[in-house]
This record gives C-alpha cells, sequence and structure tokens, in this order.
C-alpha cells in the first residue's frame, strides 16, 4: 500500500513537471498580446513624434462663431459622484474660472449607464449648449447622439473614454499604452535597480488593455532596462483576494529572487501591496501599478509602495475645457499639431484628433492625500 | 437512529465506513498534492506558505459549510456570493461611518441570517425550488449593491475592523474560525436530532416527515444557519484586506459550490459532510497556489477544477450504486 501511493506520488510529481513550462524560455512575457507596440524613448526625453495621421474627427455644422465671447458648456461624465469624475469636474471647473468666458457645468447620470447618459446629452441639445464634454460609456452607443450635436453646431469634446472619432472634434487621451508602459518600467527599474527580478499580476491574459500594457512594457523593457528580468505573470481576475493570494503565492514562490510586483488593475495593485505589506516585505519587494489614490493612501504613506501610476483626472478635465475653448475660438483646427492648455502647457495632437495629456501621474506620498477617488 | 448499543469501536468502524472514504481520500489528496509539489518546489512546503494558503481561502471553507448542509437538505444556493459581497459592503460602510466594531461585524451575521431564511422559507413553504428562488435573489443583491454603491470603493477602514489579523494563540483568526466552524458543524450534524433532521430531509422527505421530522422547518433552520456561516465569511473576507470592493465576487457561489461537492457533498441530497467541505476547500485553494509554483497556464486551472467535480459526483454516483446493489447494508 505504502509503496503504491509512494508511486503515485512520484507520477504525479513527474506529471507536474511535465506539465510545467519554463517561463524563462518564452520569448513573450505572459498576459502580453501580439500587436505591434511602440516603445517611447529612455530616460526623460520628450515622446518621439508618431506618424502623422490625417484628421479624422467630425466638424459642427453652422455653429455659431463665438470666438473670444463667453460659452456654455456642459460636461456629460459616465456617471456623476464618485470621486473620479469629482475630480475632472474640478479640473473644469478650475480652468472655466481661469479662461474667464467659459460657463462649465457637469450634469450626467448616476450610474454609469448609455442609455442615461444619452438622454442627458440629448437635454442639453435642447437646451441649447455650445459645447459638450463627455467621457463615453459606449464608444459606438454614444455616437449617434453626438453627432445629432455637432449637425446642430455644438462643439464637442471627448475626455477619458472615447467615442468613434468621427462623432467628436477631439479626444483628450489620459494615456497612450506606451506612455503608461514606460512610466511603470522607469518605476520598478528605480526602485528595484536596473538588474532587479519582477513579476506581474494581471487581471487575465487575454484582458484587452492589460495585455496591450504588458506588451508595450515588454517592448520598452527591453529597449531601455534590458537587464530587468521578468519571472511571470499570474492572472487573478478582477477579484480582490484572489490578486492578494496570487502576489502571496509568488512572494513565497521566489523569496528574495522577487524584487518587485506589477500591479496591472486598480485591484491587483493595493491587494498585491497588502500581500507584501503582510509578508513583512515591505522595502525588499516593490509594489508598482496601476491603481486609483483611495486605494493606496495606506501603502503610500507606510512607505510600502513609493509610485502609484496613473493619469491625473484634474488635468484631465482641465485639458478638455482648454481644447473645447481653443476647439470655438479657431485656435484648434483640423490638422494643427498641438494646442495651448494653460498651465499644461502645449500638448500634442496624437492618432489625427486626440490630444495627449502627457507623461502619467506619479502619485506619492507628497501628493497622494489631495486626491479622493 | 436505532437503538442497538453498539460499542465504541464499531461505532466508529461503522461511521469510518460510512463517512470517511471521501474525506480520506481528499486528506490524502491534499498531503499528496503538497508533496508532489515539493518534490519540483521545495519552497511550497514552507509553513509561511502552506499558512497562506489556509488563511487567504478560509472564508471559502467557511461558506461552504453552510452551502453543504443547504445541498445535503437537498436545495442549492447560488446567491451566497453576492450575499457576501452586500454583507462586506454593509459590514465596512458601518465601521467606516464608525459604528462599534461589535457592530459591524454582528450586523452581517443577522443580515445574513435574515435574507437567507427568507429565502429558506419561500423554498419550503410556498414549494419553489430553491435554484429559481436563489437565482432571483443573485440578481437582486447584485443589481443592488451596484446601484446602491455605484461600485466605489470602501477604503479608510478603521485598524480594530480587521478581524482576520487578530489571532488566537498565535493561530490565525480565520484559521480558528475555519476549524472551529467545521468541528462544531460536524459534530452537530453527527450527533443531535435537529442535525440528523437535514439528512432525512434531503434523503427522503416524505419518510422523513414519517419519522417526525418537519422538513419545512428544517429548510428555514438549514438556510438560516447558511447564512450565519455566509456572514462568518462575510467577516473572513471583509476584513483580510484593506479595500472592501463593493461589487460582488464574481463566481464565488460557484467556488463554494465546487468545495461542496468536491467534499463529497452528495448532489442529490441526504449525504456528505462538513469536514470534507472544508477539506475540499483547502485542497482547491491549494491546487491554485501549486499550478503557480510548478509554472502551469493559469489556463488549466479551471480546467482541473472542473475535472475534480466530475470525478467526485462519478464517484459519488458509483457508490450510490454499489450500495444500491448491496441492499443498503451498510
Amino acid at each position: 500500500m505504502k509503496a503504491r501511493y509512494l508511486l503515485t506520488t512520484a507520477a504525479a510529481a513527474c506529471a507536474l513537471t511535465a506539465f510545467a513550462t519554463d517561463a524563462n524560455a518564452a520569448g513573450k512575457w505572459d498576459g502580453g498580446d501580439d500587436l505591434a507596440t511602440s516603445p517611447l524613448e529612455c530616460g526623460t526625453g520628450a515622446a518621439a513624434p508618431g506618424a502623422p495621421m490625417k484628421y479624422d474627427g467630425g466638424q459642427p455644422t453652422h455653429a455659431p462663431n463665438k470666438a473670444g465671447k463667453a460659452i456654455t458648456v456642459v460636461d456629460v461624465p459616465k456617471l456623476i459622484g464618485i470621486g473620479y469624475f469629482n475630480a475632472t469636474s474640478k479640473g473644469i471647473q478650475d480652468a472655466a474660472k481661469e479662461i474667464g468666458n467659459v460657463k462649465a457645468k457637469t450634469d450626467g447620470p448616476t450610474e454609469a449607464k448609455i442609455d442615461e447618459q444619452i438622454k442627458f446629452i440629448d437635454n442639453s441639445i435642447t437646451s441649447g449648449v455650445d459645447g459638450i464634454l463627455f467621457a463615453a460609456n459606449d464608444p459606438v452607443a454614444i455616437a449617434p447622439v453626438l453627432k445629432k450635436a455637432l449637425s446642430k453646431g455644438i462643439h464637442v469634446v471627448g475626455y477619458d473614454a472615447n467615442a468613434t472619432p468621427g462623432a467628436r472634434e477631439w479626444f483628450v487621451n489620459q494615456s497612450p499604452f506606451n506612455g503608461i508602459a514606460k512610466a511603470m518600467v522607469d518605476a520598478m527599474a528605480k526602485e528595484t535597480g536596473e538588474d532587479g527580478s519582477f513579476a506581474i499580476v494581471t487581471s487575465t491574459f487575454t484582458t484587452p488593455n492589460q495585455a496591450r500594457w504588458i506588451a508595450e512594457m515588454q517592448a520598452y523593457a527591453a529597449k531601455c532596462h534590458p537587464k530587468l528580468q521578468w519571472l511571470e505573470t499570474v492572472e487573478a481576475q478582477e477579484d480582490n483576494n484572489l490578486s492578494f493570494n496570487q502576489a502571496t503565492t509568488l512572494i513565497n514562490k521566489y523569496g528574495d529572487k522577487l524584487k518587485g510586483l506589477f500591479g496591472m488593475t486598480s485591484v491587483a495593485t493595493p491587494a498585491s501591496a497588502e500581500a507584501v505589506t503582510k509578508a513583512g516585505q515591505c522595502g525588499k519587494v516593490a509594489v508598482v501599478g496601476l491603481a486609483t489614490p483611495n486605494a493606496m493612501k495606506p501603502y503610500v504613506h507606510s512607505g510600502c509602495v513609493k509610485s502609484v501610476v496613473l493619469w491625473n483626472p484634474i488635468d484631465l478635465g482641465y485639458a478638455a475645457t482648454y481644447v473645447m475653448r481653443a476647439a470655438v475660438d479657431g485656435k484648434l483646427e483640423p490638422g494643427d499639431t498641438s494646442v495651448e492648455a494653460g498651465k499644461l502647457g502645449k500638448l500634442n495632437v496624437i492618432n489625427g484628433s486626440e490630444i495627449l495629456l502627457g507623461a502619467p501621474f506619479i502619485y506619492d506620498k507628497a501628493n497622494i492625500d489631495t486626491f479622493d477617488f | 437512529m436505532t437503538a442497538i448499543p453498539v460499542t465504541g469501536a464499531a461505532a466508529s468502524r461503522g461511521f469510518l465506513r460510512r463517512f470517511a472514504s471521501q474525506e480520506a481520500l481528499l486528506a490524502l489528496a491534499v498531503i499528496g498534492l503538497a508533496v508532489a509539489v515539493g518534490f519540483v518546489n521545495p519552497r511550497f512546503l514552507a509553513y509561511r506558505n502552506l499558512a497562506d494558503i489556509l488563511l487567504g481561502n478560509a472564508y471559502i471553507a467557511i461558506a461552504a459549510i453552510g452551502m453543504s448542509m443547504v445541498i445535503i437538505s437537498g436545495n442549492i444556493d447560488i446567491s451566497v456570493g453576492a450575499l457576501i459581497g452586500v454583507l462586506a459592503t454593509v459590514s465596512g460602510s458601518l465601521a467606516v461611518a464608525g459604528a462599534p466594531t461589535a457592530v459591524a461585524w454582528l450586523v452581517p451575521l443577522a443580515l445574513g441570517i435574515l435574507v437567507m431564511a427568507a429565502q429558506g422559507a419561500v423554498v419550503a413553504y410556498l414549494r419553489i425550488p430553491a435554484i429559481v428562488v436563489t437565482l432571483g435573489m443573485l440578481s437582486i443583491l447584485k443589481g443592488g449593491l451596484i446601484s446602491v454603491t455605484g461600485g466605489k470603493w470602501i477604503t479608510d477602514l478603521p485598524q480594530g475592523f480587521h478581524l482576520a489579523d487578530l489571532d488566537v494563540l498565535g493561530v490565525p483568526m480565520p484559521v480558528v474560525i475555519m476549524v472551529a466552524a467545521t468541528a462544531l458543524a460536524a459534530i452537530w450534524m453527527r450527533d443531535t436530532a435537529s442535525g440528523r433532521a437535514i439528512y432525512a430531509t434531503g434523503g427522503n422527505a416524505e419518510a422523513a416527515r414519517l419519522c417526525g421530522v418537519n422538513p419545512q422547518r428544517t429548510v428555514v433552520m438549514v438556510f438560516a444557519l447558511h447564512g450565519l456561516f455566509a456572514g462568518l465569511a462575510t467577516l473572513v473576507y471583509a476584513t483580510q484586506l484593506r479595500v472592501i470592493q463593493s461589487t460582488t465576487p464574481s463566481g464565488l457561489e460557484l467556488t463554494i459550490i465546487t468545495a461542496s461537492v468536491v467534499g463529497g457533498v452528495s448532489i442529490l441530497g441526504g449525504a456528505g459532510t462538513v469536514v470534507g467541505s472544508t477539506l475540499a476547500a483547502i485542497l482547491i485553494a491549494e491546487i491554485t497556489s501549486a499550478l503557480v509554483f510548478v509554472n502551469v497556464s493559469p489556463y488549466w486551472t479551471d480546467a482541473l477544477r472542473g475535472g475534480l467535480i466530475l470525478a467526485t459526483v462519478i464517484a459519488d454516483i458509483i457508490r450510490r450504486r454499489r450500495r444500491a446493489a448491496r441492499g443498503w447494508r451498510t
């Protein structure tokens, strides 16, 4: 009997070994996609200009000439009442105050529902506004109502979440994939040292945004931090406890070899930070990831996490308002390559009709408490 | 329930024969897997890792205790994952709003009992199949939670709220709760009339009635207890991390049901033990961790879990047939 159990166990061990793949032998980091990558320049140099694309936005028809005149703008985010869109709304108000001749109000659904959002936009068109700012709940479903606004001579600018390009004039893009990738990898290299080994906690290997980021991170790391060593990627859905368990497993598996963890979702990052904290590995295992500030405050304050990567939603709303004003004033027209955006300076046009907000924002001990979302 | 006096040894042998097979198998699997993975990567056997596996998944085992009772009684509940999500949000909101810690801990227990007992009453007295009732409740809880919270997370939880961070004589609280709840439930189900009534109700409700068991009342009691265990699971689940997600953990009910079924609880009702379901919860957690340790693609996780369920159900049915062929002489 005993011999049989031993045999079974040995057989199981062999089977497991056969199953196992040598992670490092694979050329591609698990969880990345196969699309073409465009890594940014190393260091703090300016972003390399992409191949110019023809303007592909939509223009309002017979818009009244309000250049330099007071305008009313309505902002319709995905939903209202949450910290993130409170922050974009604050940015919009800040910019409106600064510009002077812009009157802006935020009015949107209390749930992130596209049908509700369409109603709000439709009402704004009826009540007569000069401009509509939006963050789409659905890029395709929102298009008809935005096109209706354009056809009535209303200016339309998107931020945070795009619509199909023809349905708006401009879109303020907060996070091109290669920008996030660069910020993440640079932060990791800084914290672990150039030859650190790290693992990745993602949602699933096929989640589109995460897969894009991971592929861009690999491309950027190969170009600018070639000695950084990827160990493996684990899936954790968007589940808090599973993320925590997976991160803990990685810490236990690699021990001292593991110098850093990337959290690819706003769930995985705080859960990884908690895992590192509970394992007593703060300062030994760096956590770098995408996350919202509120969930990360405890770890940033304890010093366990040094860099939380995201864009600054206040800047995002601020930039969208400047883009709106410039579009109304005729200072931003199809074919232009940049736009002035107040304190943010000159922002570049990318992908035909998108305005690039700039490098991602790093939340740290000094600034994280000024955000509430 | 016979009145024939039996000696201790005979009783324990009978007990072993009747119940231990699945549990023994699971215990062997838990140990066997640990040894096998240890061969490939010895770090798996580190105390810290084994403890983390238990710690991080105790809430599933705790919830599976109630689920096992529900399934043994001949019912099913697919609302438990959503309920845990709601209870976690309620508990966390209370804590953040400044309620005393005891209130933040006790309200989810009471609410869990209430919601589940109500479902049990609908199942028992209106004779609506449990899968329909709990499917309805699943939608209500899931939709309600998103509507109320807007998906906003609960952060800034007070320090004292974190029950899962406490320990009893060095043993972490989640493990203490898991072991204590399993032991108490197992003894109660085995040795008391009200506990045996669950098996009777699930095995054959009509026969149970003739033997003086009230199947309706038993079902309501089982659901109420299931609510209590869901509440306990919530306390462990919600207090482990510094954030409460405010959305229902997707697929949690399936993980819990899987633990029960793999634990040897017959999906047809009437048989199974909570010792089995706790061991199965541990085994499933161990597999998930092991896959990372031996670099198996996570795509295999679901397939393995599915294989495990099929194997157990088939084994259960074969065992039933054999027993039937032997004329139930156990």
